[in-house]
């Protein structure tokens, strides 16, 4: 622990998070028509535990991050594997374990495993070997195996994250584009038996988001009230409370998936406009960092992170206003549930130690 | 070496960074654009589904406004109804509750098995129809049993009625169920379910009646439970309509034809032009229309060859027979073509062209002018006055005096009747007139053909003095100046001096029916509904035998009272009744004898 370094932690980042924390526990407050509970106070409460737990890991020596990832990343694929088995005694999907007495939901940690240790990978990896086809190994065991395991349970969106993660780290670190290509070729070769694979409820999702209209009631439905609640929130928005779509219960998952829809709706296009801005910087900063860092590790890091965040925002707008199915993904701070909030919290500390560290020439023992 | 390797690495690293930045910001400028488009560009849109989402608009219906008699007794009205409706989030077990309720109103197991099933596809709160028109002993019995039958829920609706039974429904028509057509009508629009009315002054009077629609806009959540009330505006009851009927005189008159199987009187205030009763038998109760299951009933009236749903004062056409001689009279004494003391000689038959033409009275009356004609209706008199008229100067007078044309009393399918002329007969069958259609015509036979409204009129012109007198069903206390037929007075004086003389002098043909209480005037008449057979005119006695009900004689009586300053008129038709005289006639003493008695 460096707590000499504390000084040294990027106040605007701890700023815009704190921020957006802020405006979810406000957005919680409205979701839950202007009550604290059930959203709101749990929201803060996890909040501040989780940004204590985020100093803690921007202030670990970089050393040990280094040294323990590829144990971090088996522990938690161990925990992805535990609920898999769960999810096969018990019966249906399972995506959430006990840990501590806190469910947790592994598919959400294992993208910064993922992202950290594949950071660790191509930091060992020496630029002319890139090309060899056995270095495409080991990334792709890394990317695939919680793929697999996270589409089995079945969470089409979580998987797909996992998997356009991976992809973007790899083109991060020189990985050539033809392989790339090659790789995309081989997946759209694959979509006919993945659909078949998928769930009839998945089918029915990815249906009705091509043509939401035709089905107001069912699968649609959810997508056209959001846009509704989006679109009658004009410019200024219907004001704080104001929101009808969300107070009225037209807007489903309003506390968790549609968090943004109920901003839009109350706060309007300034709202929404404000919070792709706040990301935006958050992005900004991760691209800052990494730039700044002198070493492959916190290059690729902090730009796997920025992936990350990146992809649960787009994921998760994308399918608030219909340009992506319904998916499932959160919105980072603002949605209610614990995991997503921790598996960030976790990237943005290791954000942080890679800018404390941005100059360390040597990050291993 | 090294040093190299990793400034290329590091090349690699930037130019991926770069294209990762311009990758994501490209895909946040779409969403940034996307947003612009919903938020934006396309907001209206969205406001109006958005208020559309959370705004219901509930239709408050108007109580249909009252029909009243002229001195407001209640003709239509509405009678509160309750229908029984369980909500199933109320109940704290639905089955106990249907169990419960089982003990006091009859359910079948059918019913039952369907009200569950519903409870299980409808939404919690959403209320399910178990009974309509719960009528008072029940109300009673579930009010008693309130504890036990939790859930339940009676709703208040107004169901029409009318308390004059049958007295007054093909005045007053009945209400039922807007058809496709009817709710095209601006003044029903968005009331769907909204009784309206479908004949008589109920139809007739629908706009004012209905009243106005109020509305009541209502909060509801995305699974229809409201929320809140937003605004109410109440809706507004139906004008009363006051028509000039008077209900005892109704009841008296329908009395009066009670023993007969048809027929129909139409009693007219002379002065005013109101129709003070108008009653058609065989008729129907409405109140029977309107309560459903009404399928038996209306088999019933359907089935009926007497076709009980028919006006006969209005929609039902007769040969006015010697009720028409009038006509004839003035028109011959108006053009001048007799003097008033012009005489024939009855002999009791005449023969015209190839054919013969015989008077009622086999015998003949002897010499007759015109006075004695009418009072003894002479047929053989008319043959020869009809004759010297000719058939359109007839027409005309008939047209005058208020025949062959319908009349504005806001009932509708009158049947306007015929009148005859040359010109209709050429353009009708295409066929001249032939001279011995005008002796038919001459005794109301023939093509001519009227209704009992038409008399009424014609007499109460007759009666005025000439006056062009027009019925109103409405009750209005302003009132009316007729327009008098200058051209007509001389001639209408001593038409109804031979009126008087029908009803009050020995020989008249309504003699019998005099009244030593009041004086009134009239005219018999026998519309023959079959042609007499010469063999049957042979036979001595063949008006007294039994004919077949359907081919008897209809039996006529005009009349007004009292003969001076005639206040009412009266026509009395009797389907297959026989001879006006016997018939017809003292029905007609009956009601003006009530009438006298009552003074409307």
């Amino acid at each position: 622990m460096n707590f000499k370094k504390i000084t040294q932690i990027n106040l605007f980042f701890i700023f815009i998070i704190i921020l957006l924390g802020f405006i979810g526990v406000v957005a919680l407050y409205s979701a839950g028509k202007g009550n604290f509970s059930p959203w709101a106070t749990k929201h803060a409460i996890r909040f501040f535990i989780f940004f204590f737990l985020m100093i803690l890991i921007a202030l670990i020596n970089i050393k040990y991050i280094y040294k323990y990832t590829y144990i971090f990343f088996v522990f938690c694929l161990l925990l992805l594997l535990s609920v898999e088995i769960i999810g096969i005694l018990g019966k249906g999907a399972e995506r959430w374990i006990l840990f501590f007495g806190v469910s947790i939901q592994p598919s959400e940690i294992i993208k910064v495993a993922i992202v950290i240790t594949l950071a660790k990978f191509y930091h060992n990896l020496r630029i002319d070997k890139i090309g060899y086809i056995r270095n495409l190994f080991f990334p792709s065991v890394v990317i695939l195996i919680p793929f697999i395991l996270v589409l089995l349970q079945p969470d089409l969106g979580t998987a797909l994250s996992i998997m356009i993660l991976g992809i973007l780290i790899m083109f991060i670190s020189g990985v050539r584009i033809w392989k790339f290509i090659f790789g995309i070729l081989i997946s759209i070769g694959l979509i006919p038996f993945l659909w078949s694979y998928i769930k009839p409820y998945q089918q029915k999702r990815i249906l009705s988001f091509l043509n939401p209209e035709l089905d107001p009631l069912g699968q649609g439905y959810q997508l056209i009230q959001s846009k509704i609640a989006l679109g009658s929130g004009g410019f200024l928005g219907k004001g704080f409370l104001g929101g009808t779509q969300s107070y009225l219960e037209y807007l489903p998952e309003k506390q968790t998936d549609f968090i943004f829809t109920l901003i839009g709706e109350e706060f309007g296009f300034i709202g929404t406009i404000f919070i792709l801005i706040l990301f935006g910087l958050l992005i900004l900063i991760c691209f800052y960092i990494s730039i700044k860092s002198i070493h492959i590790f916190g290059r690729i890091l902090s730009l796997g992170i920025a992936c990350n965040l990146f992809l649960y925002v787009i994921f998760n707008m994308s399918m608030v206003i219909g340009l992506l199915p319904v998916i499932g993904i959160p919105l980072p701070l603002l949605s209610y549930g614990g995991t997503a909030m921790l598996s960030i919290m976790i990237s943005f500390g290791l954000l942080l130690n890679v800018d404390i560290n941005y100059n360390q020439k040597k990050i291993d023992f | 070496m090294f040093y190299s390797e990793q400034k290329k690495q590091f090349q690699i690293l930037n130019r991926r960074t770069f294209f990762l930045f311009i990758g994501k910001l490209s895909i946040f400028s779409v969403i940034g654009w996307k947003l612009f488009d919903i938020q934006i560009k396309n907001s209206k849109k969205y406001q109006t589904l958005s208020i559309n989402n959370q705004i219901n608009i509930e239709i408050l219906y108007p109580v249909r406004g009252e029909i009243l008699d002229r001195n407001n007794n209640i003709l239509a009205s509405n009678i509160k109804v309750f229908d029984l409706y369980i909500i199933p989030e109320n109940t704290n077990n639905i089955l106990k509750t249907l169990d419960n309720l089982d003990k006091v109103i009859k359910l079948d197991f059918k019913q039952k098995r369907e009200i569950i099933a519903l409870s299980k596809k409808v939404k919690k709160f959403e209320r399910i129809k178990i009974v309509e028109n719960l009528d008072w002993t029940t109300l009673e019995l579930i009010e008693v049993n309130k504890q036990h039958l939790t859930g339940l829920n009676l709703i208040q609706d107004f169901q029409r009625t009318y308390p004059q039974k049958h007295f007054f429904s093909h005045i007053l028509g009945y209400v039922n169920q807007p058809s496709i057509t009817d709710l095209k009508l601006p003044f029903i629009l968005k009331m769907p379910t909204l009784d309206i009315g479908k004949t008589g002054l109920e139809k007739s009077f629908n706009e004012q009646l209905i009243g106005k629609a109020g509305k009541r806009e209502i909060e509801v959540n995305a699974s229809g439970r409201i929320i809140r009330e937003i605004s109410k505006e109440p809706s507004i009851r139906g004008k009363n309509i006051i028509v000039s009927i008077d209900q005892q005189l109704q009841r008296y008159t329908y009395q009066q034809l009670e023993k007969f199987q048809a027929g129909s009187i139409v009693v007219l205030d002379i002065n005013a032009g109101h129709i003070l009763s108008m009653v058609s038998i065989p008729t129907y109760d409405s109140n029977l229309i309107i309560k459903k299951p009404n399928f038996d009933y209306w088999d019933s009236l359907l089935n009926n060859s007497l076709s009980p749903l028919t006006n006969r004062t209005i929609q039902g056409l007769y040969a006015p027979g010697s009720t028409f001689k009038m006509i004839v009279a003035i028109a011959a004494l108006k053009y001048n073509i007799i003097k008033p003391a012009f005489s024939i000689f009855c002999e009791g038959k005449i023969d015209f062209g190839d054919r013969t033409y015989h008077c009622w009275k086999k015998n003949g009356h002897g010499k007759m002018n015109v006075e004695t004609a009418i009072k003894e209706s002479c047929d053989v008199y008319f043959y020869e006055l009809s004759k010297k008229v000719g058939i359109d100067r007839i027409a005309e007078v008939a047209k005058d005096f208020g025949l062959g044309q319908k009349y504005q009393i806001n009932l509708e399918n009158q049947k306007a009747g015929i009148i005859p002329t040359k010109k209709w007969k050429k353009e009708t069958f295409n066929e001249n007139w032939y001279a011995g259609e005008t002796l038919n015509a001459g005794i109301g036979q023939g093509y001519i053909l009227t209704n009992p409204l038409q008399l009424a009129v014609m007499t109460a012109r007759i009666a005025s003095g000439g006056k062009i007198i027009k019925p109103s069903i409405i009750h209005n206390t302003v009132a009316k100046e007729f327009s008098l037929m200058k051209k007509y007075i001389s001639s209408i004086k001593l038409i109804q001096k031979a009126l008087f003389k029908v009803v009050n002098e020995i020989k008249g043909t309504a003699n019998k029916s005099k009244s030593h209480e009041f004086s009134f005037s009239g005219k018999t008449g026998t519309s023959q509904v079959k042609r007499i057979s010469l063999i049957e005119r042979e036979s001595e006695d063949f008006r007294k035998k039994e004919i077949k009900w359907k081919d008897r004689d209809h039996a006529l009586f005009v009349g007004y009272m009292p003969s001076k300053n005639p206040k009412y008129a009266i026509s009395v038709v009797i389907e297959h009744g026989g001879s006006g005289a016997s018939v017809a006639a003292p029905i007609a003493k009956n009601v003006f004898n009530f009438l006298h008695e009552h003074e409307i």
